[in-house]
């Protein structure tokens, strides 16, 4: 059996995109009525569901809030029935805390935490359908929820990954692609001023590939932030219907 | 350019999961409207990139996915047109068949010269259909082929039909009627139909339907243990248990010994230095010569060891009871990586034997040719007619149940013992595949005939540099040489403290585009391939003996090196590296050259029409450039001795046969100066281009390195020069060179030649690679000392020199603009390429070396060994086996075992004239000796000790013939010929002796027939060389000689050391 071709030779990866297009992007917010903030998105297969509670006082001990920030807290799972053979453990391994620790230094990079002191905002986040990119989807998802919390922020973050494929950067990888081996890169970008919050790439890739890979990296998130943006402007018109009633 | 609205669908897969169960994934699916249909004839304006279908033909060809997984061979035709191929299809065999089978559909989709193109039909949204529920995978398959092709015929607007081809019957029943322009037939009565002459597709057809039918019904007891699975094997490599390598058969014992040679230091064991003897059928376990093969050792108690006499099929049983050497480690195949089948050719057994093993099926066993393959299984109702014949073959499949591979007929080449036939055996045995230049690649060609000659580009003459008026050039060359790569300048600069040396070389990639089908049909030849009678180039004749060759007195492109040296110490100052334009004075060859440097009066052509004062200055100008050459040859030779270099003269030569052509070390004759003159300063020119290339792109350069051979190598060589009291040193080339130069036995110079031979089949073989595969330190040149070597000087005839002259004018333009227009090759591809080049070098090797052996057996088999003085000579024996030794034979560079006992055990006993008879008796075999002890006395044959024998044609049905040699004498032979006869010129009467009674043979066949064979005919047209003159033979064969030494290096170590070495 010969292996597969993660890039034909007329251009087209596995699933029939080119290496710059986007997976479809659906996302929906307020999906939820009891906490603070919440959205569901869809990145290709990848369903992700982000909830935000806060700002609220520091439950727990007290000696973890901060007297000039906001404590960001952060809890990442994946639901049994995401993956392709059943989960043993939705949350509390070692991927899924690295995984937390991730999207709470990404949004301790965009969320406007010093004005709230002493406080804490706490975001969960649950992958239910896992096909690759569940990084990216999460700090979507969680991303659409702060907003729908109403907790300032810098700037959207947008995340997607990249890979590198015969000398061609592939944009938004899928779950095969991203097991063929090859490098990966995840970027979570604020947009706007194009500050990188997040960076973080497995596997080797010789130094020349890096810009590449970053920039269409780059260009994907931007692409990603459009979307997002639509998607809170209709929300938002929605709801404004519904007020004005 | 891209229509932005692509739809998500998701498709469902079952595939197994690492663990083996098999797992349910949901894959998403995006279709699109604009997908390019490849297709010239579009109507609907597709964006098509690269390869377009041609419009001119009848209708366009849509196979199913079972034609493409089994019938490929007969889409590879190249007078199908118009083949359209379906995602699905490719993907099917992609998943389905080896990637050997993939790649050669890839190759197929990507080679310009064949009509076909690859259409993504799953990502049309319109040809993509889901499955249904409970549809079967190829039921789906077969729905979206059909609607692929329904598809293409819409989006041609019904302007052509399209016609699929599949093999199922269900699928003619049910799709025949639906669609008025898409026919859905069988592939038999598509050929049937649309290509009635195409014989050979009809047969190739009948002969894989008949294979794939005989599989069907098989199934029997096993004969070898099953593979096992690929995760295993990767297990078992990754954590040390079995060991990855390639097979390699035993020539002489084919049936019983393999060997494995290790792949790098991936092992761990690290105990096992030798290679892996693979013993016997069993445990080689169905792998064949060349596959990539993983083994588990045996345990220590059943290693064997390997058999250490001359064998030819005779008593083989009892010499593997008596005579074993040391054990070896020894394993079993396990399981095969890759498979690395490719055509054979093959000889049908004899008429009774075909009856008797045909009874209970139609399968014939058919012998291949190359003896390390086994005999093949094959189904045809043709054997009676194939009788005689060459046949090419292809390997199918090779199952646990049966004891030979299946196989099926491909083409039949000619009646076997027939010049033409034998030629193209060993062609296509060595994969070398020429076949006339096609009109479309001449087409490209520019045009120069006497009513329409060629003339230079204005915007070319402007960009280049000219050298017309300012530099005397001038080429030296062999007698009556065609195709002139190089030529020569040399000049004082004004002020006369510096001199200016140039070498221009023909400017073949002005006329090769890259990419164009010219550049494609080189890149696949890679080199210009010469056989003992005839030659098939790389370019075509109108660039390769005119426009590219630098000929006297014409206006032609030229890549040039000039470097300015200080006039005094000759140090190189400036070097300049550029295309230039040239006009060659004198086109000289070498022993002109010799004559004109020595001062003697010769005439020089181009001076012919001159007169009196005007002549004698040109004359001296010309005499000038000759003696200031000779002086900076001279001393660029001496600056590489004493840079710590080395001169490994007649070493270096010899390894490097092909590269500078002139110098013939092993013709007796003290090669002239000049040979050396011209040669110093192509090494010179190849010398600063790898530099250039090499600093410019470290990565992704091609060079040239010759690795220094393992010690162990010349173990043979110091021993045999021991036997004559000279001690070799080999810890360096420089060591080498020197012990070789002092071990001169003055009574027999042939001593130091055969020392010299032996030194060559110790040296690994050059190689070409690229900058970014290895680490620096292995970019050495061993042979000519060079810490950086590529060849730039012979495009005409080899393609590495093309591609470096593309590299050249790159690392040009990068420093003179910065950038480059056009992105290079990179370094995974160059090395793809260094290899290929490799490969096709080798085999050129191997060609003609066997081409050089047939011509032997074809010379002696018309004459009676017993009676024709000429098939007797001298021999000089140079290596000891167990039961006879390796003798050559100088006078027809003949190489051969003579054996000291027979088939009864009976030895050679040696009379007291020096006569010999066979008597019992028994051998003792010493290092450097060998002893025959009989009732008549006891005699000892010495390693480099004269004897006669007498030649014969051993002949063969099946194989090639083999030359026989038998001990007449220990006496040195009293030629009849005179001793001094150059080995060069008797085996040139040789060639031509055959190749005239192969054409007296053809001449009676047609009288007797009326007609040539129509075969024979068609090879005929393969011939593309012109009638051989004698020069172009002389030439030929001695640079012949010079190669065939670095091959019997091949045969050696597999004979004697267990670690080939090719």
């Amino acid at each position: 059996m010969a292996g597969l071709e993660l890039l034909s030779d007329q251009g087209y990866r596995l699933d029939g995109r080119k290496a710059p297009e986007l997976r479809k992007l659906q996302a929906r917010m307020s999906v939820f009525a009891q906490a603070d903030g919440s959205a569901y998105l869809e990145q290709g297969n990848t369903k992700a569901l982000a909830v935000v509670y806060g700002p609220h006082e520091t439950r727990g001990s007290r000696s973890k809030s901060l007297h000039d920030r906001a404590v960001i807290n952060c809890q990442y799972s994946m639901a049994t029935f995401s993956t392709a053979e059943r989960k043993r453990r939705p949350h509390g391994d070692r991927k899924s805390s690295e995984m937390s620790l991730h999207l709470k230094q990404t949004f301790e990079a965009a969320v406007l935490t010093e004005l709230y002191p002493r406080s804490q905002i706490d975001i969960y986040v649950k992958i239910l359908q896992a096909d690759g990119g569940n990084y990216s989807a999460c700090v979507n998802a969680a991303t659409l929820a702060l907003v729908d919390a109403g907790i300032p922020m810098r700037d959207y973050v947008c995340a997607c990954t990249a890979g590198f494929v015969e000398d061609t950067a592939l944009a938004d990888l899928c779950h095969a692609e991203e097991s063929g081996g090859g490098t990966s890169l995840a970027l979570a970008l604020l947009p706007r001023s194009g500050n990188i919050a997040l960076l973080q790439m497995d596997a080797r890739l010789h130094q020349d590939h890096l810009n590449a890979l970053m920039e269409a990296a780059m260009t994907a998130c931007k692409g990603l932030s459009k979307v997002l943006d639509g998607v809170v402007r209709q929300h938002l018109e929605e709801v404004s219907v519904l007020t004005s009633e | 350019m891209d229509d932005p609205v692509i739809i998500k669908t998701e498709k469902v897969l079952h595939l197994n999961s690492s663990k083996g169960r098999k797992v349910r994934v949901v894959r998403e699916h995006y279709v699109r409207q604009q997908v390019p249909c490849g297709n010239s004839f579009c109507q609907a304006n597709c964006h098509n990139i690269g390869k377009v279908l041609s419009s001119d033909v009848t209708h366009y060809v849509v196979p199913d996915v079972g034609v493409v997984r089994d019938f490929l061979e007969i889409l590879e035709f190249r007078e199908l047109q118009g083949i359209v191929l379906t995602q699905t299809a490719y993907q099917t065999v992609q998943h389905t068949r080896g990637r050997r089978h993939y790649n050669r559909l890839r190759a197929l989709l990507k080679d310009p010269r064949h009509d076909c193109v690859l259409f993504a039909n799953e990502f049309q949204q319109y040809s993509y259909c889901p499955r249904d529920k409970g549809e079967s995978q190829d039921k789906w398959n077969t729905r979206k082929v059909y609607n692929a092709a329904v598809w293409y015929y819409n989006h041609l607007a019904g302007l052509r039909p399209v016609v699929m081809i599949t093999e199922d019957t269900d699928t003619i029943s049910e799709y025949s009627a639906l669609n008025s322009g898409v026919y859905v037939i069988s592939t038999q009565d598509y050929l049937l139909s649309f290509w009635p002459d195409l014989q050979a597709a009809h047969d190739l057809y009948n002969s894989i339907a008949q294979t794939l039918q005989e599989r069907e019904s098989e199934g029997a007891e096993k004969v070898y243990a099953e593979h096992l699975p690929a995760e295993v094997l990767e297990a078992g490599i990754k954590s040390g248990r079995y060991i990855q390598g390639i097979l390699s058969v035993n020539k002489h014992r084919a049936q019983n010994e393999a060997f494995v040679r290790y792949e790098g230091s991936a092992s761990k064991n690290t105990e096992l230095n030798s290679d892996v003897l693979i013993s016997g059928a069993k445990h080689r376990n169905r792998a064949v010569h060349g596959d990539m093969v993983v083994i588990e050792l045996l345990p220590r108690n059943e290693w064997k060891g390997r058999t250490m006499v001359l064998t030819e099929g005779q008593g083989e049983e009892r010499v593997q009871e008596d005579i074993q050497s040391q054990p070896l480690p020894t394993g079993r195949v396990v399981g095969i990586l890759q498979r690395n089948w490719r055509d054979y050719i093959v000889t049908f057994p004899p008429l009774e034997e075909v009856q008797s093993q045909s009874r209970n099926s139609q399968k014939i066993l058919v012998i291949p040719w190359d003896y390390r393959i086994p005999k093949i299984r094959i189904s045809t109702q043709q054997a009676e007619a194939l009788q005689d014949q060459r046949v090419i073959v292809r390997l199918d499949s090779w199952e646990s149940t049966s004891v030979y591979p299946n196989g099926h007929c491909v083409r039949v080449l000619g009646k076997a013992g027939e010049l033409e036939t034998e030629i193209q055996t060993i062609l296509v045995e060595n994969c070398i595949h020429v076949p006339p230049f096609s009109e479309a690649q001449l087409r490209e060609m520019p045009v120069n005939t006497e009513e329409n000659p060629w003339q230079m580009d204005s915007s070319e003459v402007s960009s280049r540099r000219d050298l017309r008026e300012t530099h005397l050039v001038f080429s030296i060359d062999p007698k009556g040489c065609e195709d002139v790569d190089d030529t020569l300048s040399v000049r004082t600069l004004p002020g006369g403290k510096r001199l200016e040396l140039g070498v221009h070389i023909a400017d073949v990639t002005h006329f090769v585009r890259e990419g164009s089908l010219t550049d494609l049909e080189a890149r696949s030849r890679a080199t210009t391939y010469y056989l003992a009678d005839r030659r098939y180039d790389m370019l075509p004749a109108v660039l390769s003996a005119d426009l590219c060759s630098l000929l006297g007195g014409v206006d032609r492109y030229a890549m040039s090196v000039l470097w300015e040296l200080d006039a005094e110490s000759l140090d190189v100052c400036t070097v300049w590296y550029g295309r230039t334009l040239i006009r060659s004075s004198y086109q000289l060859h070498y022993e002109l050259a010799q004559s004109l440097l020595n001062g003697e009066e010769v005439e020089v052509p181009e001076l012919g029409q001159l007169k009196g004062s005007q002549r004698d200055q040109k004359l001296a100008e010309l005499m000038q450039a000759l003696e200031t050459l000779t002086k900076v040859a001279r001393h660029l030779r001496a600056q590489r001795d004493k840079g710590g270099a080395l001169e490994l003269e007649g070493v270096e030569v010899r390894a490097q046969l092909d590269e500078e052509k002139n110098i013939t070390a092993l013709v007796p004759k003290q090669p002239l100066e000049v040979h050396e003159t011209v040669a110093e300063c192509m090494i010179h020119a190849n010398h600063w281009v790898a530099r250039k290339i090499q600093e410019s792109f470290p990565h992704q350069a091609l060079l040239r390195h010759h690795p220094p051979p393992k010690q162990e190598f010349f173990n043979q060589l110091i021993d045999s020069a021991k036997a004559r009291g000279f001690s070799i040193d080999t810890r360096s080339n420089r060591a080498l060179a020197d012990s070789l130069e002092r071990a001169v036995d003055h009574q027999d110079p042939l001593v130091n030649r055969m020392l010299r031979m032996m030194a060559t089949q110790a040296m690994s073989n050059a190689l070409y690679f690229s900058t970014g595969a290895c680490p620096e330190e292995q970019y050495y040149h061993y042979g000519l000392a060079l810490d950086r070597y590529t060849h730039f000087t012979s495009p005409i005839r080899r393609y590495a020199d093309v591609l470096v002259h593309h590299l050249l004018m790159a690392a040009v333009q990068l420093e003179k603009e910065g950038s480059l227009s056009k992105a290079l090759d990179s370094n995974k591809e160059l090395e793809e390429l260094a290899q290929h080049i490799n490969n096709k070098n080798r085999a050129a090797q191997h060609a003609q070396k066997q081409s050089t052996e047939l011509f032997q057996c074809l010379y002696f088999r018309d004459k009676d060994s017993n009676t024709d003085e000429r098939c007797v000579a001298d021999a000089v024996i140079y290596a000891v086996r167990a039961n006879g030794f390796l003798a050559f034979v100088p006078q027809y560079g003949v190489k051969g075992a003579v054996y000291l006992k027979d088939r009864e055990g009976q030895v050679v006993s040696v009379d007291g004239d020096g006569r010999c008879e066979w008597m019992a008796g028994i051998l003792q075999r010493y290092p450097d000796r060998i002893n025959t002890c009989t009732s008549t006395g006891t005699h000892t044959f010495h390693l480099f000790d004269h004897v006669t024998v007498r030649i014969s044609v051993e002949p063969s049905r099946c194989h090639a013939d083999s030359l026989c040699l038998q001990l007449i004498s220990n006496k040195p032979h009293c030629a009849v010929k005179p001793e001094s006869q150059p080995a060069g010129r008797g085996r040139s009467e040789l060639v031509q002796e055959v190749v005239r009674w192969a054409e007296e043979a053809s001449l009676q066949a047609e009288e007797e027939k009326g007609r040539k064979p129509k075969l024979s005919r068609e090879e005929r047209k393969f011939k593309q060389s012109r009638t051989p003159n004698l020069y172009v033979l002389l030439q030929e064969i001695s640079e012949l000689a010079l190669l065939d030494l670095s091959l019997c290096q091949l045969r050696n170590t597999e004979e004697q050391t267990c670690t080939a070495s090719s």
